[in-house]
């Protein structure tokens, strides 16, 4: 595999995501086939920046700070239109500066209303989504979180996703 | 699990080992420093050619675990990347296992430590 992001995180950090990535084992990986060509498609974007609007509950970072093996496993929803002057990055694991000068550094969703405009895609999806993406125990996120971000997303058309970690 | 409920995914990772290891259906590396997956704040262009390449491994992916490196590079060395952001603290959980290093063999095992322990342990 010839990406290597590791070289640009310290040693410390990278010994904990090679210790993470050691750890996880795929099961069964589903596939949903593209229904239809991508200029038709209605697209959603997910990023796990731990972003939440300023008028929306923050993610809990002084749980992780008091157990650093623990991660906020929740959710926040991010309208399109929502600009880095209406949210916060709360991913204690990152540089949140970048993103927070420009969110679509993390979150691009005029970049891809942009790619509407170009009819690279068929439209935006209404809604977009944060997750924080430090969690090392699954099980909120698999059964909880993440259903209820593919029923929102069903219920908004939306017709394909694209996952943003940070 | 949004895959599983019928809505195609496609996943942009700067660690592909660690996303690849947890199992996606389209995957696509880019060698971009973490906090920054689309590029530099208001290079419009450069986030557009990143999404608009992410995107693009949605039609052309047939089968699960499809893996794709972008052909991106990033334009400053890696040592300039760590500076930028060397004064932000370490996560709490870095910060941990750089002060009890002996902690480390539990993120590789998948055994995290009992809570109160943890919370009770001084330093």
């Amino acid at each position: 595999m010839s990406i290597d992001s590791y070289r640009f995180l310290d040693f410390a950090t990278r010994q904990v995501m090679k210790a993470w990535a050691s750890r996880e084992r795929a099961g069964a990986i589903p596939f949903a086939p593209l229904k239809k060509p991508l200029d038709r498609c209605t697209v959603a974007l997910l990023s796990t920046a731990g972003i939440a609007r300023n008028d929306d509950r923050p993610f809990d970072q002084e749980r992780e700070r008091r157990d650093p093996w623990w991660g906020d496993p929740s959710f926040r929803v991010i309208p399109l239109g929502t600009t880095e002057a209406d949210a916060r990055i709360y991913h204690l694991h990152i540089d949140p500066r970048f993103g927070q000068a420009d969110l679509d550094v993390v979150l691009p969703m005029r970049r891809l209303t942009e790619l509407a405009q170009e009819g690279f895609v068929r439209q935006a999806a209404p809604n977009h989504y944060s997750i924080m993406g430090y969690i090392l125990e699954p099980d909120v996120l698999v059964n909880e979180t993440a259903p209820a971000i593919a029923e929102r997303m069903r219920a908004d058309g939306v017709d394909a996703a694209a996952l943003v970690p940070a | 699990m949004i895959e599983a409920s019928g809505i195609p995914t496609v996943s942009l990772s700067m660690i592909p080992d660690l996303t690849r290891a947890v199992g996606v259906p389209r995957l696509a590396g880019i060698s971009y420093p973490l906090g920054r997956p689309l590029g530099n704040p208001r290079d419009a262009e450069g986030q557009r050619a990143v999404l608009r390449a992410l995107l693009d491994v949605l039609p052309r992916a047939t089968e699960p675990d499809t893996y794709v490196e972008l052909p991106f590079a990033w334009p400053d060395s890696p040592v300039k990347a760590r500076n930028e952001s060397k004064d932000v603290p370490p996560a709490p959980i870095v910060a941990l296992v750089t002060r009890k290093p002996w902690l480390l063999p539990n993120l590789y095992s998948g055994r995290i430590p009992q809570r109160e322990e943890e919370l009770c342990a001084k330093d």
